[in-house]
């Protein structure tokens, strides 16, 4: 210790220059000779060993030799006495076990220390004990380590508890399950540390057993524990336990943690409140407890302390910013904390708690030291701002203004991408907004090193742009873009640029010449769409340039290529057709996040090019030769139905998939009896009107706990019948087995079978979701010419929002342009919906609705396939 | 023994050191025979079989050791060479009563004396015949003719001693031959 101590004060002294700098590691490792030597230097020794694990831990690597010689160099170092030297030791073993071999010849020596007389060897031989001993040999040190785990010296009981950690993640699951009486015995010990490690032990010991983990949360919390670290443990015990289970039914634990809130310690008390936040679906009422204890750490001296608080404080008004109103007073005296993290926590909290009038006086507190706090700390206030935004919908000037600034100053891409996306999430939200913020965002892309945001933004202003009341004053900035930057932002300005000239006629000329220039691009892709959106706007079409240019082909890019790489390895004189494409699925609760509920990330979720579920189920059907003939997948339910309860005897879920003239029912089938082994398992339907079952494809052999998959195709007659109830029954030959091995226990089984739910074909199993940017030019592209019109009243639904929500359910087809977004104020509203029918049938509807009493609602079809139309229409009926 | 031993670093006569290597076929009673030479305070009540190797220092004849105990397991043999380089003597320790392996000592004493870093030292071996005490144990002139002894190099002095660990007997025999070695070699 005192050559370090010594070496330490030069490094003050010297300035940069360690002892350590410019260490060789041959040189090094010739010095380590020294250990070698009959008569042992000590301080020598404890020098360079001290330098051998410097350099390892600056990353330096031995070879297996090297470490191999160095490691039984060291090991002669035993013969030392010396406290410090020794413990180096057992650090330097424990990091040369990682590479040496044969490093187990230092078992007994280890094991002498940790049984010997020294208290200040026994800890750490413990731990460098487990880490040389490979699960094989455990059991040879399984004696000591029961001894070591119940021993009356604290450090050695936990050095112990630990290293019995490490051995049983490492896989000596067994063993170490032994240990548990020895454990249970350290729990009870008076040393804070001992029982921390002891619980936690125990608790990975029973992770698997549930009941047991439960158990044991109950007797400790009941009988009591010394340990505050013990009872954090337990308070994240117990909130695993409640995060599994339902609530209501393990109200004790629930208590437990409660009850924490009252435990003397700071520690205890916060690791409670935060539990309790953490808790799903915990309700306003439950929280006003945790609440209260949090407001009184406000006021604590400790600056740590103040941070957890009002860092859960921010967490909690994110889900009940009402909860978190009474703290108010509290965290406006933290607004002018000298610490600047909680000063940002407390400000952001307070805006989303805080009402209209102090949003003023918030903003410019923040503006004051926005320069002063980190990125991550700044993404936290733009958060806020955001959802400050939904509450105050008349503020937006103000904080639209804030955000512009910030954009303009320095900072990370996750930092900009957060002030972006609530630009954007405004815009969207606030019409009136519109062209301030897309004012501030092209003024952004003027100086942007983020290609994915300037690809975004040019995105934004194609599609926002042409709808303000002064398109032209964009396409400067747009244009700038194609000179300026890289050939990704230019290809996404050459769209944008397009798009303005497809929708604004007066600046077509302008659009045109533009484009014409750049023709002369030097990359190809920028080149490539310049040509397509220039011929395709010569044309002067509305239906063209509706369909090249605003409403892009939403065809799945996997399915695309998968496609084409088809079409082009079989000889074809057919042209493709590019309805085979499977079309691009959009999850269905993708709809435009209100930017109420506030992500962490506060990113829009982007549907990578991987293989979606539509593909693998895809890749499975078509290794079934029955189906390789029906051409391609048009579309598969979203999510499987239950056509059992979840605990019978088998299991059954069920997910349809729709072709273009058949359909193909997925049973997913378990057997949850291990005394039964299934064969021939198929599921049996009943025919209705318009169908036809044409085959089964039964599951062989289905044994107990393996999921397996039975088909049964069936044939769609009638063109005009879309919906239809079939009715279900599993048909199987039973086989008893034995329990253990699943062999069948004779050759003989007998029929059996077992009723199922119903499976319901709907209209929106026909039917596929697509998005359509720009709604309008959609409509006017498929005509007046080919729509139906009808007006229903519809008397099941309570409001115009629920409606909405069903129709878009039943119709199986996505909401554009917003319109998905019911303002509860108003008496009518309407929705506009883009669907493409089984055939590739393109499908708009215009939904007009209007509440009087009830829900009424006037709703125009329109689709070129005029029996689609119809079949649309009809359905709703 | 703290006395005697500052007493004796004073007039100089001791402080001479030397490190000792003890091998042997594993259950021969090697941490025994080192166990008998600690002093009393620190010896260890029962004896288990050793894992690796552990170090042991004591002093006899003015002389202070330190002696590597080895583990005599099949699977730890191949790491006595590790402590070859720095060995002042060896000793070997082998169970007379166990007629059967007594070839697998021989084996491993010779490859011992073969391995290049001990051929050319001209270091003491002192044979062990212990358990003498157990009644079907081969004398030490049996044993010494068995494990062909007299093959040993004229420049390596060697002798062997019938012993029994548990009561020390025949022990401090060796251990004075021993010392008197390395007294002359020095």
């Amino acid at each position: 210790m005192n050559v370090i101590r010594g070496y330490k004060k030069d490094d003050e002294e010297g300035g940069k220059s360690g002892p350590f700098q410019n260490l060789e590691k041959s040189t090094v490792l010739q010095e380590a000779r020294a250990f070698n030597d009959n008569v042992l230097n000590n301080k020598k020794c404890t020098l360079i060993l001290t330098k051998i694990l410097y350099l390892m831990n600056q990353g330096v690597t031995l070879t297996p030799a090297e470490a191999t010689q160095t490691f039984f160099a060291i090991t002669k170092l035993w013969q030392s006495k010396d406290i410090t030297l020794r413990r180096l030791v057992y650090v330097s073993v424990k990091e040369m076990a990682k590479i040496a071999n044969d490093v187990i010849i230092v078992t007994s020596s280890l094991t002498k220390d940790m049984t010997g007389k020294e208290d200040q060897y026994r800890g750490s031989a413990i731990r460098a004990l487990c880490v040389i001993t490979d699960n094989t040999m455990v059991q040879a040190i399984e004696r000591y380590m029961k001894q070591a785990i119940v021993d009356r010296n604290p450090s050695v009981s936990s050095a112990a508890l630990v290293s019995a950690l490490h051995i049983f993640q490492r896989g000596a699951v067994e063993i170490v399950k032994r240990w548990v009486n020895e454990a249970q015995e350290a729990s009870t010990s008076d040393h804070l540390m001992v029982q921390y490690h002891a619980i936690g032990l125990l608790y990975h010991i029973r992770k698997h057993d549930r009941l047991a983990v439960t158990k044991m949360v109950t007797k400790l919390s009941r009988s009591g524990l010394r340990s505050p670290f013990g009872y954090c443990l337990l308070i994240r015990i117990a909130c695993k336990v409640l995060e599994r289970e339902e609530r209501s039914s393990n109200n004790m634990l629930y208590d437990f943690l409660e009850s924490c809130l009252r435990h003397k310690n700071d520690m205890v008390v916060y690791e409670a409140a935060r539990a309790m936040v953490n808790l799903s679906n915990i309700t306003a009422r439950e929280l006003q407890p945790a609440v209260s204890v949090l407001q009184m750490f406000l006021s604590s001296p400790k600056a740590v302390t103040r941070f957890a608080a009002v860092k859960t404080l921010n967490r909690i008004a994110m889900i009940h910013p009402d909860v978190v109103t009474s703290c108010n007073i509290d965290l406006e005296n933290l607004i002018s904390d000298t610490n600047r993290s909680i000063a940002t926590l407390a400000i952001t909290t307070l805006l989303k708690t805080g009402n209209e009038a102090s949003v003023d006086r918030l903003m410019k507190q923040i503006t004051s030291f926005m320069s002063e706090i980190s990125d991550e700390f700044k993404t936290v206030v733009v958060e806020a701002i955001r959802s400050v935004c939904i509450k105050f919908p008349r503020k937006h000037h103000i904080l639209m203004t804030f955000l512009a600034n910030m954009l303009r100053e320095e900072g990370g891409f996750d930092y900009k991408k957060a002030i972006v996306n609530t630009i954007i999430a405004i815009i969207e939200e606030n019409s009136e907004i519109k062209d301030v913020g897309l004012s501030h965002l092209c003024e952004f892309i003027e100086d942007c090193e983020h290609i994915e945001l300037a690809t975004r933004i040019l995105h934004l202003l194609g599609r926002e742009g042409p709808r303000t009341q002064k398109p032209y004053k964009y396409i400067r900035f747009i244009y700038n873009r194609v000179l300026l930057e890289a050939a990704t932002v230019r290809a996404a300005a050459v769209t944008s640029l397009a798009k303005f000239g497809a929708s604004c006629e007066d600046l077509l000329e302008s659009i045109l010449v533009l484009l014409e220039r750049c023709l002369l691009d030097n990359d190809d892709e920028v080149r490539d769409r310049a040509l397509l959106y220039m011929e395709v706007l010569k044309q002067k079409q509305k239906s063209l340039s509706s369909a090249f240019i605003l409403n892009p082909i939403s065809v799945s890019v996997v399915g695309l290529e998968r496609a084409l790489l088809a079409y082009c390895s079989q000889p074809n004189d057919d042209p493709f057709d590019i309805k085979t494409v499977p079309i691009e699925t959009t999850p269905y609760n993708e709809t435009p996040k209100s930017i109420g509920e506030v992500t962490t990330g506060g990113s829009v979720i982007k549907s990578a090019p991987v293989a979606s579920k539509h593909d693998i189920f895809v890749e499975q059907l078509s290794a079934i030769p029955q189906f390789s003939k029906l051409g391609p997948l048009f579309k598969s339910s979203d999510s499987p139905v239950e056509l059992t309860e979840s605990e019978t005897e088998y299991v059954v879920r069920c997910v349809k998939h729709t072709y273009l003239n058949h359909l193909v029912f997925q049973f997913d089938v378990t057997n949850t009896l291990n005394d039964q082994l299934l064969e021939n398992v198929r599921v049996e339907m009943e025919e209705t009107e318009g169908f036809s079952i044409i085959s089964y494809i039964p599951i062989a052999s289905l044994p107990y706990g393996q999921p397996k998959t039975a088909y049964t195709l069936v044939g769609i007659e009638d063109n005009t019948i879309v919906s239809g109830t079939f009715l279900n029954t599993l048909k199987f030959i039973v086989k008893d087995c034995d329990p253990n091995t699943g062999e069948p226990d004779d050759d003989q089984g007998y029929d059996d079978e077992y009723v199922l739910e119903n499976v319901d074909i709907l209209l929106s199993d026909h039917m596929q979701r697509i998005v359509k940017p720009n709604f309008a030019a959609s409509w006017e592209e498929i005509g007046e010419e080919n729509q139906t019109e009808g007006t229903y009243a519809l008397s099941s639904m309570k409001d115009i929002s629920d409606a909405v929500k069903q129709i878009t359910g039943f119709l199986g087809m996505q909401s554009c342009e917003r319109s998905d977004q019911v303002d509860h104020n108003r008496t009518s509203h309407t929705l506009l919906l883009a669907g493409v029918f089984r055939g590739g049938h393109e499908v708009l509807v215009r939904a007009r609705l209007a509440q009087t009493g009830q829900v009424t609602m006037k709703m125009t079809v329109r689709s070129k396939d005029l029996n689609t139309c119809e079949l649309v229409a009809a359905a709703i009926n | 023994m703290d006395v005697f031993k500052r007493l004796a670093t004073w007039l100089g006569i001791t402080n001479k050191k030397a490190t000792v290597l003890c091998v042997g076929l594993d259950n021969s009673g090697k941490t025994t025979v080192i166990n008998h030479f600690k002093p009393p305070q620190t010896k260890s009540e029962e004896v288990v079989p050793t894992i690796g190797y552990s170090v042991e220092k004591f002093l006899i004849s003015r002389i202070s050791f330190t002696v590597f105990d080895m583990s005599g397991q099949g699977r730890y043999r191949n790491l006595w060479e590790q402590y070859y380089p720095e060995t002042e003597a060896v000793i070997f320790v082998i169970d007379s009563s166990e007629r059967l392996r007594l070839e697998v000592a021989r084996e491993e004493l010779h490859a011992l004396l073969e391995h290049p870093v001990i051929k050319q030292k001209r270091i003491p071996i002192c044979c062990l015949a212990n358990k003498k005490d157990l009644k079907d144990a081969l004398s030490d002139v049996e044993i010494a003719d068995k494990m062909e002894l007299a093959e040993i190099a004229d420049d390596k002095p060697y002798n062997i001693f019938a012993t029994n660990a548990r009561t020390g007997e025949g022990l401090d025999m060796a251990m004075d031959w021993l010392s008197e070695q390395i007294m002359t070699i020095k």
